[in-house]
């Protein structure tokens, strides 16, 4: 007969005997974000609206509460993993990550959020592995091609010079975001703010370039639940 | 503005807790890699039922986004499970 008890321990023990690479476990998160893109696909019923307009606001409350108590020291810093030794006594990067996602899903234009949060979730990682491996001239140049590509790709609808002008600015502004470090402020918040400000203000000016707005990316999906 | 120098750079490590730490992290990579992959087939497949059965091009962008999800999950997923394996042989 099989026993369950010396299953589960032996399983528990060869689980802690395994490692896992913080680097690459923090590249695999960021990638994870790309996820949330789901927000935009969910059909339009009002169950639905009501999950959207609630669950991205709790988690991050959620997180945000988390880190209240790590920094009040109620819970350890050693409990959270892949923590970096600068985020110990400081709002810790996945915060930030967490709450530009939200502003942007709840406050932009999906054609301004969504590579804003693409240039956070894959364009960070891949200038991240840049830097560990080239030299910062690399960085800038395949860092801000990179980025650009996102807004390319998205704007895809638009007009072509409005396409040119809003990957260019795009990709100018993930780059500096990513590449100027600030203490109290992560390049995860920056890299997706800073694009997102930049073409608001190229959204607002639309109509005054003479040119029409850019249709949406995605649509909500049309399953019937 | 600051510049990060290596140490900081460093991650925070305490042999005490990692085991349980690391185990947490186990638990939570089916969902790591696994949502990614469902949500950029979900995507591709919204596109295909109203693109391509539907006949209607206005959903290119979900196949371009979709496509960009798993490819750029993929590539990260790799050497995070690949990670994972060797330093387990170590031990």
């Amino acid at each position: 007969m099989v026993n369950v008890a010396d299953k589960l321990k032996d399983a528990k023990k060869r689980i802690n005997s395994l490692d896992f690479d913080a680097h690459w476990y923090r590249r695999a998160f960021h990638s994870f974000g790309a996820s949330f893109l789901i927000y935009y696909l969910l059909p339009d019923f009002d169950w639905i609206n009501l999950l959207k307009l609630w669950i991205p606001p709790l988690i991050v409350l959620f997180v945000i509460f988390l880190e209240v108590f790590r920094l009040s020291g109620k819970i350890s810093s050693n409990y959270f993993f892949g923590l970096r030794m600068y985020e110990k006594k400081r709002v810790g990067s996945y915060v930030f990550f967490a709450v530009a996602i939200l502003i942007l899903l709840r406050f932009f234009p999906q054609q301004i959020a969504i590579p804003c949060i693409l240039c956070a979730t894959l364009g960070d990682p891949i200038i991240g592995e840049i830097r560990r491996r080239y030299s910062m001239n690399y960085v800038y140049i395949i860092g801000f091609f990179i980025c650009m590509y996102f807004f390319i790709i998205t704007w895809f609808k638009a007009d072509v010079f409005l396409i040119i002008l809003v990957s260019v600015v795009g990709g100018l502004g993930a780059l500096i975001g990513e590449i100027k470090k600030f203490w109290w402020l992560d390049d995860d918040f920056m890299i997706q703010m800073l694009p997102a400000l930049l073409l608001l203000i190229i959204w607002v000016s639309i109509p005054y370039l003479g040119l029409s707005y850019p249709g949406d990316i995605i649509y909500p999906s049309g399953l019937t639940w | 503005m600051i510049k990060m120098d290596k140490n900081k750079m460093k991650y925070v490590k305490n042999h005490y807790y990692i085991s349980r730490l690391i185990r947490t992290e186990i638990l939570f990579t089916p969902l790591l890699i696994g949502l990614p992959l469902f949500v950029g087939s979900f995507f591709i497949y919204d596109w295909y039922i109203r693109g391509v059965v539907g006949n209607c091009t206005a959903y290119k962008g979900e196949l371009i986004l979709g496509i960009i999800i798993i490819i750029g999950n993929i590539a990260f997923d790799i050497p995070f499970i690949k990670s994972l394996r060797v330093l387990s042989k170590k031990k």
